[in-house]
């Protein structure tokens, strides 16, 4: 499955349109709710992300294109905004709450592979996870069949 | 999902529940809430989660400003939050500083 690129220009659309693309994905490729949903969340705290501090609130091109693999589904989201690598802005959690960070936190711990690339004038973000057989012994039970990924650079490109 | 908020306050606590997806486009609705409830008013916070479906950091984000609006003295319970969104809020580390109740123990 390869859906359509998806382009959004504006803050207000990018959530909505990230919630389709993925929910679209997720019935393609079986994914389980738990996977599904952090999937979705990363993808949109990088589009907020971008729309909020990439272009500085006054929207731009974001462009979203998904696909299946056998062992993975992925999402790929493209701006033009400055080059912004989320891997070299990780926030601790580990202290008293804050009102900052979580988004970056969430996206490189929420998915089992990230990938970031700044090619051709643009950011490339990839976010990939597995797919689960429940007759290969996974599970559907959401977080239940979790494998926490670290948010280290080495796991992306 | 549509984000809706309800209120109810008595006796010092206030109650919140909340509907649909907490997310950028909503966050503004739950600070405008929480910034109209006047300071030393409330010493404990229940938010109603069960019809939550979806809290990104901008939701996150709010809970934060809940706590520091109402002062680290104000208790708050979360009460039946679904598994993703209490998911997402251990990811943060936040749980540590609320208490999550199941729907029965409210």
């Amino acid at each position: 499955m390869s859906a359509p690129r998806t382009r959004v220009d504006r803050a207000d659309d990018v959530g909505r349109a990230v919630a389709d693309v993925v929910t679209a994905l997720a019935a393609a490729a079986g994914l389980d709710r738990g996977r599904a949903y952090r999937l979705r969340l990363a993808a949109d705290e990088i589009t907020t992300n971008t729309m909020t501090h990439g272009y500085r609130g006054a929207g731009g091109p974001v462009e979203i294109t998904c696909g299946v693999e056998p062992d993975a589904a992925w999402v790929r989201i493209t701006d033009a905004a400055p080059a912004f690598d989320p891997r070299g802005h990780v926030t601790r959690v580990d202290g008293p709450p804050r009102e900052g960070g979580y988004g970056i936190h969430l996206v490189l711990t929420g998915v089992d592979e990230f990938g970031y690339e700044w090619a051709g004038g643009r950011n490339h973000y990839t976010l990939r996870v597995r797919r689960v057989r429940v007759e290969e012994g996974g599970t559907d039970g959401g977080s239940a069949d979790r494998d926490t990924p670290r948010p280290d650079g080495a796991r992306g490109h | 999902m549509a984000f809706d908020v309800t209120t109810h306050a008595e006796d010092g606590v206030l109650t919140v529940r909340l509907t649909g997806e907490l997310d950028s486009r909503a966050a503004h609705r739950f600070n405008e809430v929480i910034g109209a409830v006047p300071g030393g008013t409330v010493n404990r916070l229940v938010l109603h989660l069960a019809e939550l479906v979806y809290l990104s950091s901008a939701g996150l984000r709010c809970l934060v400003f809940a706590q520091q609006k109402l002062g680290r003295g104000t208790e708050i319970v979360l009460v039946g939050t679904r598994p993703e969104v209490a998911e997402t809020i251990t990811m943060t580390g936040f749980d540590r500083s609320v208490t999550m109740q199941d729907p029965v123990d409210s």
